[in-house]
């Protein structure tokens, strides 16, 4: 599992992060809750390397991946499906996904192909539009080809970025199914969300940032029944 | 004690503070040129056709010179109104290189007592024999250059303090803003292009009477480099960031003898560094403010 | 009619020449969104290498094209680390100066090393003369335009059947993105200049021994003819970087038929002021004009 310990990450004289904790089991959805500004991507950052954190301690499995380059822990096994997708507009859906990919080495070419195979399975729209430009997909064609590319990194955990952002209703149910049949196929999956309905219905565990500390953690089901949270983020007449 | 030799030194760094001045103004607007050396050379020619082939007083020549200068410099500013960035530089490289490719073409020579004089191409122009002509020492040449170059200070101080000099400050440090300020960058834009093309401009027409003959080869962009990078070194913050830089290259490195033929080396390699460590200069805008609080703190002790 | 047309033929063939010039420089900008205005003093001292070679070794071209090639990366590893790698991400205009500054040192460097006005440059390739019809090519220009073909089908190839090449493209695509991946952007930046580097020594020992000499305006020259193609094809572009120095071949070969030197480099910058003021964004358009400035805004 991932362990977060007190991580103080510092934009320049600023904490984003004030010591933040969280543990992520294998096979479990688990969620980081909060409102803008209060350091969830800065979170991902920091596990993904590509933010130095000034203390604390990010351990995968026991092995410590605290102050790794963010190429060494992309082959540690943590894959980040970036906010706003962050797909390669210039490039072909197929170099997009090989671009997942990059850090593998390449005695695992079989099994690259493979995960290629794989992904195009599970996302067939992906499949044909396999030499299209990623920049001219749709908003969730996109979001789809970001889960892809992180995918073929053939990962140990999956962290999403507000995966939700930008992208109609009806598409956003279609990516939280998606979530949640990658979930039930044994894929670990961190998410990072503003959209906390949704979020309760996937997320085994949740955690609650606010202004760079975590403030709650617990089950949906406890933080449905926590008042404050209830009027803060859920909205008076929550289901 | 002032022999001639370095009189010129210092009338060097005179004139060839004008065109870093000149250079200084744009990037503080956020417009970086590497054509200032055009609007240099127009002035040169035009300053020196003026006083040698028309007969016409000095000063007139100055104005006339400088004040072509920053009509082309409008046009120029004008024409790339729309373009901004890398692309802004190269136009003006590539405006700057026509200018000089064109002064090869250029040849308008009239008899004067028995001789043909004016620019003649490749050839240069050369008998721009006004100080000759009137009696004018260096020392008091020198004295000349400086005297445009303190008003040119003092304009610029002035300016630094006035709406307009905070205006161009903002559209250096960000366009967008400005434009949500409800200002319109393109009078301010077309306004830094004209006075800094004047600016080079006397410089240029005082350098053709200092040296008495001009060939379009020194209108290249090496010096609209070197202008640039006065600014970069000697720091944006101030006026005096430009002559700083200059002082370095001219008065110290092209003076001392150890430095003699490896002068490039030097300064491109000091360029190169400074910019790493110091991307705005030694007087840059956060260091001049230092310098103004600790001064005033002193005051009020 | 038919100067106009030899004229083209011969501009198309010198074109190729500057094509690969722009390719060095539309490669570095792609990746790095950076100008390296060194990239021609670099080549000079390079073929400064060949030379030296070809006095003192050997008359084997292939040598001297191999010490050009050499002399050429390790030149170009010295802008990259100090200009490039040095300045922070976002001072692009910052790099540029500095890699100006850089194009004065060695300048001088170049003067020092090798003092005379010109040195000789092997000839690759025999001269003879081809005709067909009622017009004419030189072979070493033909050669050089066979090379210049050669060569941009080997960049292709590595480009987008390689692992690095792929790095490449994806970095020049979207920086961030690729640091997600896990792709380390500095070493990219590093293959980018090495790669960039091996085709300017390449174009460089081509065109220098096209014409069996060099001089210290080489620097400059190669810097501003690719800097003029690229602008003219599309920075950033490489389709634009071939077409922008075809274009450039074909209009100065015209301009120097029928008006001289000056006209002949006249003519390059007034199209290029012209294309800049016009379309920005070259040949390829204006779609590069609008991703740059969208690169802009989230820097």
């Amino acid at each position: 599992m991932l362990k977060v310990e007190n991580i103080v990450t510092r934009y320049g004289a600023i904490e984003a992060l004030k010591g933040m904790s969280l543990e992520a089991q294998h096979g479990e959805v688990t969620c980081l809750l909060g409102p803008n500004g209060a350091g969830k991507t800065t979170t991902m950052f920091t596990i993904a390397g590509i933010l130095s954190s000034h203390s604390g301690s990010i351990t995968l499995d026991g092995i410590d991946l605290t102050h790794q380059s963010a190429p060494a822990i992309v082959r540690k096994g943590i894959a980040l499906v970036p906010e706003n997708r962050l797909v390669f507009p210039e490039m072909s859906v197929a170099d997009n996904l090989a671009a997942g990919a990059y850090c593998r080495p390449r005695s695992e070419k079989t099994a690259i192909d493979q995960d290629l195979a794989g992904v195009f399975d599970r996302f067939p729209p992906l499949k044909n539009r396999r030499e299209q430009l990623s920049g001219t997909l749709s908003g969730g064609e996109q979001q789809m080809l970001a889960i892809g590319r992180a995918l073929m990194a053939r990962p140990k955990i999956l962290m999403m970025d507000e995966p939700s952002l930008g992208l109609a209703p009806l598409i956003v149910d279609e990516i939280f199914k998606i979530i949640q049949q990658l979930n039930e196929e044994g894929v670990t999956i961190l998410l990072v969300e503003q959209n906390a309905r949704m979020a309760l219905k996937v997320a085994h565990k949740l955690y609650l940032l606010e202004q760079g500390t975590v403030t709650f953690e617990g089950s949906p089901t406890e933080m449905q029944q926590d008042e404050l949270i209830q009027r803060a983020y859920l909205g008076a007449g929550a289901d | 004690m002032l022999n001639d030799y370095v009189l010129t030194i210092i009338s060097n760094i005179g004139m060839i503070s004008l065109i870093a001045l000149s250079a200084y103004l744009l990037l503080v607007t956020g417009q970086i040129s590497f054509g200032q050396q055009a609007f240099f050379g127009i002035s040169a020619y035009a300053g020196a056709i003026a006083t040698t082939l028309w007969g016409w007083p000095f000063w007139l020549a100055l104005i006339f010179g400088s004040g072509l200068a920053g009509l082309a410099a409008g046009l120029i500013g004008l024409l790339t109104l729309r373009i901004s960035g890398m692309y802004f530089s190269i136009a003006t490289l590539a405006f700057a290189e026509m200018i000089r490719l064109s002064l090869f073409k250029l040849t308008y020579q009239i008899e004067i007592d028995g001789e043909l004089v004016g620019p003649n191409g490749a050839e240069g122009f050369g008998e721009i024999r006004w100080i000759f002509d009137h009696d004018i020492s260096v020392m008091e040449y020198t004295l000349l250059i400086y005297g445009v170059l303190m008003l040119v200070l003092v304009g610029m101080v002035l300016l630094e303090r006035s709406r307009l000099g905070m205006i161009f400050r903002m559209l250096g440090s960000d366009a967008l803003l400005t434009r949500a300020q409800g200002l319109n960058p393109v009078r301010y834009k077309i306004t830094a292009a004209v006075i800094a093309g004047f600016i080079a401009g006397l410089g240029g027409t005082l350098y053709a009477h200092s040296f008495t003959y001009i060939e379009p080869q020194i209108f290249n962009v090496m010096l609209g480099v070197h202008s640039l990078a006065y600014g970069l070194i000697g720091g944006l913050g101030t006026v005096l960031g430009p002559l700083i830089g200059v002082a370095i290259d001219i008065g110290f490195l092209e003076s001392i003898r150890i430095f003699q033929g490896y002068r490039m080396i030097v300064f491109g390699g000091l360029v190169a560094v400074m910019l790493i460590f110091m991307p705005r200069g030694i007087l840059d805008e956060a260091r001049v403010y230092w310098i103004k609080a600790v001064a005033r703190r002193w005051f009020n002790a | 009619m038919t100067d106009f047309v030899q004229n083209c033929i011969d501009g198309l063939m010198f074109g190729s020449g500057y094509a690969l010039l722009a390719l060095g420089f539309t490669l570095v900008f792609g990746v790095m969104k950076r100008l390296n205005l060194s990239f021609g003093p670099s080549i000079m001292l390079g073929a400064y290498a060949g030379t030296w070679v070809y006095l003192n070794f050997s008359d084997s071209a292939w040598l001297v094209a191999l010490a050009t090639v050499i002399a050429t990366v390790a030149v170009g590893i010295y802008v990259e680390r100090l200009c490039f790698r040095a300045i922070r991400r976002d001072s692009t205009i910052a790099s540029m100066v500095s890699s100006f500054a850089i194009w004065m040192q060695l300048e001088e460097v170049a003067m020092h090393l090798l003092p005379e006005r010109t040195y000789p440059f092997p000839a690759f390739f025999t001269t003879t003369t081809i005709e067909f019809g009622p017009f004419y090519a030189r072979s070493e220009h033909i050669t050089m335009l066979l090379l210049t073909l050669l060569l941009l089908v080997l960049l292709h190839v590595f480009l987008f059947r390689t692992r690095p090449g792929l790095a490449l493209r994806l970095v020049s695509d979207n920086p961030l993105a690729s640091a997600y991946m896990g792709i380390n952007n500095s070493s990219i930046l590093f293959l980018a200049f090495a790669l960039v580097s091996v085709l300017g020594g390449l174009a460089g020992f081509l065109i220098l021994s096209a014409d069996t000499q060099v001089t210290p305006f080489f620097g400059l020259w190669a810097t501003f003819k690719g800097l003029i193609a690229m602008m003219l094809g599309g920075m950033g572009s490489l389709p634009g970087a071939i077409l922008g120095g075809l274009l450039l071949g074909v209009v100065e070969a015209n301009a120097f038929w029928y008006g001289g030197a000056v006209i002949r480099d006249l003519s390059a910058y007034l199209l290029l002021f012209v294309m800049l003021i016009v379309r920005p964004g070259g040949l390829i358009g204006q779609k590069i004009v609008a991703k740059q400035r969208a690169a802009d805004e989230r820097v």
